[in-house]
């Protein structure tokens, strides 16, 4: 007796390795099936393989996945997505629309002569945006992404635009540098994208501006 | 307290990889997806096209994936990212295949390959079709859609492919096809090891227990040169040892084991399996060895717990039963205490203040999969928090949870915009109201037509002066004065035309308008010139004037209708949001009571399970009274004495 006592909370330990509850059915065995289930990639239990749990296949492709709590939830981010859409479109239509609309972008290409700190930026002598960057940022945009750093409206005309760049050149000097531009508005949006590349000639970044068509 | 979870960063990194892998696909044609996954950017070779679409990278690349994902939307509205149309496409088809969205993601994909895009395009929206049908199970539909890739997947994706279809076999149960599928993968990267794993574990499972065996045993030596490698080959080697443990295979179990790392995730199940391989080896002192030290680990394991009766078995097996008695009564103790605190624990959490504190610990400003839980809020035992934290179940459920307040207040938001979008729609229509006509009464007071007349008449008047080269017409004021002052003084000579004086000053008048024709003559080239100038400059002027007064009349009769239709669209979407703000506030309160329902049967597993062991120990305590009783008890005694010194000699 006592020793069927013991081999039963042996079964006991070797299935509760398993970590499931199912382990421990009152008549336990030394649960093969157990053991391996906790190992088992739908196992939702297995934190150390997220992305095979995140990548099992639902149990059941017919289940009415919208009456779930999860389908509806997915539903409604769903909705409030088009829904933003459809806000941030009036919004734009609204504020800034197309005949006066201007806006400003910052690009930056390899990014190793210059470490950008923040941009300044005056249209027609007037600041209309100073932008600290945090490293997240700069990040991005060294990975290809383009800030659109300012969006406003002009009368037609013509204008003029002066950017200040300022961070850390070559051999971790303070730099500030400028950047000019005189353009014409017209009745359609202008955009005008301020680009930050490393001439590799110079060892020294540049500064451009680019306005788009 | 601070708490990091244990596997945030494996599943932070593998998460990360995953997305990234998933939306960075659309972005290989531009170069950017090395910069994505490699710690230093390499110089990007991409080339943007439309700057709006750059935007949505800039979101994009910093896991803003709302912000991306809603601004990209916008973006295509205004047909302004049309040079990158279908990588914003297969763009935000993987954005929203991250956020679950299956069909929405689906729909993308399927439309990109039904207008004919081109093939790397084609390719990338055949690989997230697959792998979408994959995880809503539809296998042979995951298993077409596969088949149809060609060979212009980026090379990244090339072995996310192999993974993909080696999980759709396993899925199908083609064990032997899945571990083929992984023979094509060369590269190490976490994906290609899980897959191993599950591969192991799978043929295990479907009684291939040699093959199974040699997967696993081949990943638990592989060498490890990050914690999520090195976790990973520690799971492995458990699952090893348990394996050979239920094969009868305890030697084997123990060498398997003893890879596993001591200070690991995994190595409170790994003692509790080498201290069975011991018993199995009928050396219950070797036994002793890891399961005393596993028995003074934090309860809240459920290895640990099992160790508090597993040490007592030992003993018993020694024949120790004194020490085996008061260690059975010691843990029987220790699970009552560890049933109250249990208890507690369900209490606060039934109480939402396990939900609240997380929510206030770990804020988060967009809606996603990359939102962790780094600080634990106060409870009355931190230790059970970590157990339920770790499980994959709740912090799905939470996460979503977050989605839903994230939810919630960027409609609140949008709620107080779209008032103030209405006031100022109100103010502008009434001041366009107010001075629209005051302008247009203006512009009509001045008389452009008039003006226009005058500007005929001058041009007229000019070309006169200009055909007869007449430099009288073009005099200035002061000219102008000074010839009439001469010809009054002309007019008041002609009496007494005998008086010399007279006939003198008739000769100095004459002088000087002769002096002053020729002035006028001289400058005639100059201010015929200039005249004409200042004629072309009015022309504009009056044409700019025209202009405006036809824009101010076209305002007159369209913005009223423009104001209109914008009165209309906030009009609408004003009852979409107060649908949707009590919609979501509905789906918040719901899923806060299945995140506390899920911790709640977390910690009630818990509570199961020390009741099986409480009522494990309490009968082994039985049994050794009776042992005691029915006669054996003079040499149980005598063996305890000598066998638990021993045994406590093991132990420590």
């Amino acid at each position: 007796m006592f020793k069927r006592s013991h081999f039963l909370i042996a079964a006991a330990f070797v299935a509760g390795a398993a970590l499931l509850p199912m382990a421990w059915a009152a008549d336990a065995k030394p649960a093969a099936p157990a053991v391996l289930l906790a190992a088992a990639p739908a196992s939702a239990a297995s934190a150390a393989a997220p992305t095979l749990v995140a990548a099992a296949p639902a149990t059941s492709a017919s289940s009415p996945i919208a009456a779930t709590l999860d389908g509806r939830i997915q539903d409604v981010k769903s909705d409030v997505i088009k829904l933003n859409r459809d806000l941030l479109v009036l919004e734009e239509e609204l504020l800034f629309p197309a005949n006066t609309q201007v806006a400003l972008f910052v690009s930056m290409d390899v990014g190793k002569m210059f470490e950008l700190d923040s941009v300044q930026i005056k249209l027609d002598d007037k600041m209309v945006s100073s932008y600290l960057y945090t490293p997240n940022e700069v990040a991005a945009l060294h990975r290809g992404g383009v800030q659109r750093i300012y969006l406003g409206n002009l009368r037609t005309g013509e204008h003029e635009l002066v950017a200040f760049f300022t961070g850390k050149g070559p051999h971790d000097r303070d730099y500030k540098r400028g950047a000019t531009v005189k353009f014409e508005k017209g009745s359609d949006p202008k955009y005008i994208e301020l680009r930050i590349k490393d001439s590799m000639g110079k060892l020294q970044p540049e500064f451009d501006v680019k306005v788009w068509q | 307290m601070r708490f990091r979870l244990p596997t945030r960063t494996a599943r932070r990194r593998l998460v990360n990889a995953a997305a990234v892998v998933i939306t960075l696909g659309a972005l290989l044609a531009l170069g950017v997806l090395n910069g994505a996954r490699a710690a230093e950017p390499p110089a990007p070779t991409h080339e943007i096209r439309d700057p709006h679409y750059g935007d949505t990278l800039f979101h994009f690349f910093q896991e803003r994936y709302f912000t991306s994902v809603t601004t990209l939307m916008t973006s295509q509205h205004f047909n302004r990212v049309s040079q990158h149309a279908d990588e914003a496409e297969v763009l935000r088809g993987g954005m929203l295949l991250s956020y679950g969205l299956h069909r929405e993601a689906g729909e993308i994909f399927a439309q990109l390959i039904e207008k004919g895009a081109t093939p790397p395009v084609r390719d990338r929206a055949w690989f997230y079709l697959a792998k979408i049908r994959y995880q809503r199970g539809y296998l042979a539909e995951a298993e077409d859609a596969i088949a149809r890739i060609e060979n212009n997947l980026p090379p990244e994706l090339v072995e996310e492919r192999g993974l993909l279809q080696a999980n759709i076999l396993m899925a199908r149960g083609d064990f032997g096809g899945a571990a083929n599928a992984l023979n094509t993968i060369t590269g190490k990267t976490p994906g290609a090891r899980y897959a191993r794993y599950n591969l192991g574990i799978a043929l295990i499972k479907s009684g291939d227990t040699a093959r199974g065996t040699a997967v696993l045993d081949e990943l638990g030596k592989q060498g490890a040169e990050n914690e999520e490698y090195r976790s990973l080959r520690d799971r492995a080697n458990v699952a090893l040892g348990f394996s050979a443990l239920t094969e009868n295979q305890p030697k084997e179990a123990r060498a398997y084991l003893e890879r596993v790392r001591l200070k690991s995730l995994h190595a409170n199940k790994a003692l509790l399996g080498f201290g069975w391989a011991a018993a199995a080896l009928k050396e219950p002192k070797l036994a002793l060895v890891p399961w005393t030290e596993l028995a003074q680990r934090d309860v809240s394991d459920s290895a640990a717990l099992e160790a508090q009766i597993a040490v007592p078995y030992a003993y018993a097996e020694l024949g120790a039963y004194g020490q085996a008695l008061e260690r059975y009564n010691g843990a029987i103790n220790s699970f009552e205490r560890e049933n109250v605190s249990l208890d507690e624990s369900i209490q606060a959490i039934r109480s939402g203040k396990l939900v609240d504190a997380l929510i206030e610990r770990n804020p988060g400003d967009e809606m996603g999969w990359f939102w962790n839980i780094n600080d634990l809020p106060e409870m009355p035992h931190a230790n059970h928090l970590s157990q339920v934290l770790a499980q994959h179940e709740f912090q799905e459920a939470f996460k979503n949870y977050r989605d839903l307040r994230f939810l919630a207040k960027n409609l609140d938001d949008w709620r107080e915009k779209l008032v103030v979008f209405q006031d100022m729609l109100d103010n502008r229509k009434k001041a366009f109201e107010d001075r629209l006509p005051k302008v247009r009464q203006r512009a009509s007071e001045i008389g452009i037509d008039a003006l226009k007349k005058r500007r005929d008449g001058v041009v007229s008047e000019v070309a006169r002066a200009e055909e007869q080269a007449d430099g009288l017409a073009l005099a200035d004021e002061k000219q102008t004065a000074l010839l009439k002052r001469l010809a009054d003084v002309q007019a008041g000579l002609t009496s007494n035309a005998n008086d010399p004086e007279i006939a003198t000053l008739r000769d100095r008048t004459r002088l000087a308008g002769g002096v002053l024709n020729w002035q006028l003559a001289q400058d005639y080239a100059a201010r015929i010139w200039d005249v004409k100038k200042e004629l072309v400059a009015i022309d504009a002027q009056i044409a700019e004037a025209q202009r405006l007064d036809a824009e101010l009349a076209q305002a007159q009769r369209d913005e009223p209708e423009r104001f209109e239709r914008f009165a209309k669209r906030i009009a609408a979407l004003d009852p979409l949001l107060k649908v949707m703000i009590p919609r979501v506030a509905a789906l918040s309160k719901e899923q806060q009571g299945a995140v506390q329902e899920i911790a709640i049967a977390e910690l009630a597993r818990q509570k199961e399970r020390l009741a099986v062991y409480s009522t494990q120990a309490r009968f082994a305590v039985a049994q050794l009274y009776d042992r005691a009783n029915s006669g054996g008890g003079a040499s149980a005694a005598n063996n305890t004495k000598d066998s638990t010194k021993e045994a406590d000699h093991v132990a420590k």
